[in-house]
């Protein structure tokens, strides 16, 4: 982890006692750790209060965290390990084979919930998701573009940069006026 | 205003180190529900949403649990220095050191009853036909005693076995005592 990555500047104010920190932490991960949760839990009314139960343990266990991995992976660990605790409280054997935290992106393990699913939730998420996808077609080519080298390919802005041919700078603007037309779409629909 | 959102985003990214901005971030909601939002765009384009996806607000929650924890589930300061260890090390330290202390004090009684149990044990004694060397000490305070057949036996018999009930009495009421304490 470098001091550039918003992960280690923030555990780094945890561990000096800077408790309200941890609350980004918990707004960063929150859908990726229910989503690692998906994959374990059977009734979908207990991944809100187990989402809350990693967090806690993250949060406890912070002050052991070196930094010799990336905080995902740790964050990983310790949500598979918490399904496996939650499920064997309840009486339930845990999943023979565990999805490993590289293939955990591309997994969709929102089948086994669907079933026992509010409607209206299911109704609600399915917009916000095709909000997000929508506005992101309509988005123009160059903001579009580098966006998704952003978010789905992960790359820096320097190499982003390389890639459009264009100043960092650009690249810093581009990606941020396409989070920016997305907002604006989404969050009247999450204020409802 | 646009400049900050640019920051927030390029923050989002790693791609800017800016203290005052995750200070804000830190103590502002608004800011905190735009950088949630960020997040979810990517998490939403990556596909790494749980369906239906969890109450928006789950921070809140936790961090009311962790602060109705604490302090338990206080992230301690990190400090070397041994005489700033939290104090709940401390307490650990000191109830280790208790037990042990416990457990030595048990264990030095115990050594005493077994020495003084072969020093004047009758049966080592009266066995002696062996020719097997008698056990003998040199008391602490001066003149040598033998131990040996010859040596009156019905009066230190006597005195024997009251010493060693003493000494049963003693190490039950120990015993008992460490039963006792949590």
């Amino acid at each position: 982890m470098s001091e550039r990555d918003l992960d280690f500047q923030l555990i780094q104010r945890i561990q000096n006692g800077e408790q309200q920190a941890f609350t980004l932490l918990v707004r960063k991960y929150q859908n990726r750790v229910a989503n690692i949760l998906t994959r374990y839990l059977r009734n979908n009314g207990d991944l809100a209060d187990v989402t809350q139960e990693v967090f806690i343990k993250v949060y406890k266990s912070l002050p052991s965290f070196r930094g010799e991995s990336a905080f995902y992976t740790w964050l990983y660990r310790i949500t598979v390990n918490t399904a496996k605790n939650y499920l064997t409280s309840q009486g339930r054997r845990p999943p023979s084979a565990d999805v490993d935290v590289m293939e955990a992106d591309s997994y969709d393990g929102s089948e086994a919930l669907r079933e026992a699913d509010d409607p209206e939730s299911v109704l609600r998420s399915q917009e916000i998701k095709h909000v997000i996808l929508q506005t992101i077609e309509q988005l123009p080519a160059e903001l579009k573009s580098a966006i998704t080298l952003r978010e789905l390919e992960g790359m820096s802005y320097e190499e982003i940069a390389n890639i459009e041919d264009c100043p960092i700078g650009t690249v810093r603007s581009r990606i941020f006026r396409a989070r920016d037309a997305i907002d604006k779409q989404l969050k009247p629909l999450l204020e409802n | 205003m646009q400049t900050d959102n640019e920051q927030l985003s390029a923050l989002i990214d790693n791609e800017v180190v800016d203290k005052p901005l995750v200070d804000e971030l830190i103590i502002d909601k608004m800011q905190q529900t735009k950088f949630a939002r960020y997040h979810l765009i990517g998490d939403v384009m990556r596909d790494e949403v749980a369906e239906p996806l969890i109450d928006i607000d789950i921070s809140e929650k936790v961090m009311a649990a962790i602060k109705a924890q604490a302090p338990s589930a206080e992230v301690t300061k990190l400090d070397t220095a041994v005489n700033k260890m939290p104090s709940a090390k401390r307490t650990n330290i000191v109830s280790l050191m208790h037990r042990f202390g416990q457990y030595a004090i048990a264990a030095s009684v115990a050594g005493v009853v077994v020495v003084t149990t072969l020093m004047t044990s009758p049966s080592v004694v009266e066995n002696n036909d062996t020719g097997l060397e008698v056990l003998s000490t040199v008391p602490l305070g001066g003149a040598v005693t033998p131990v040996s057949l010859q040596a009156n036996n019905s009066k230190s018999k006597q005195a024997l076995k009251e010493h060693n009930e003493r000494l049963e009495a003693l190490l039950k009421d120990h015993q008992l005592q460490l039963q006792l304490q949590p």
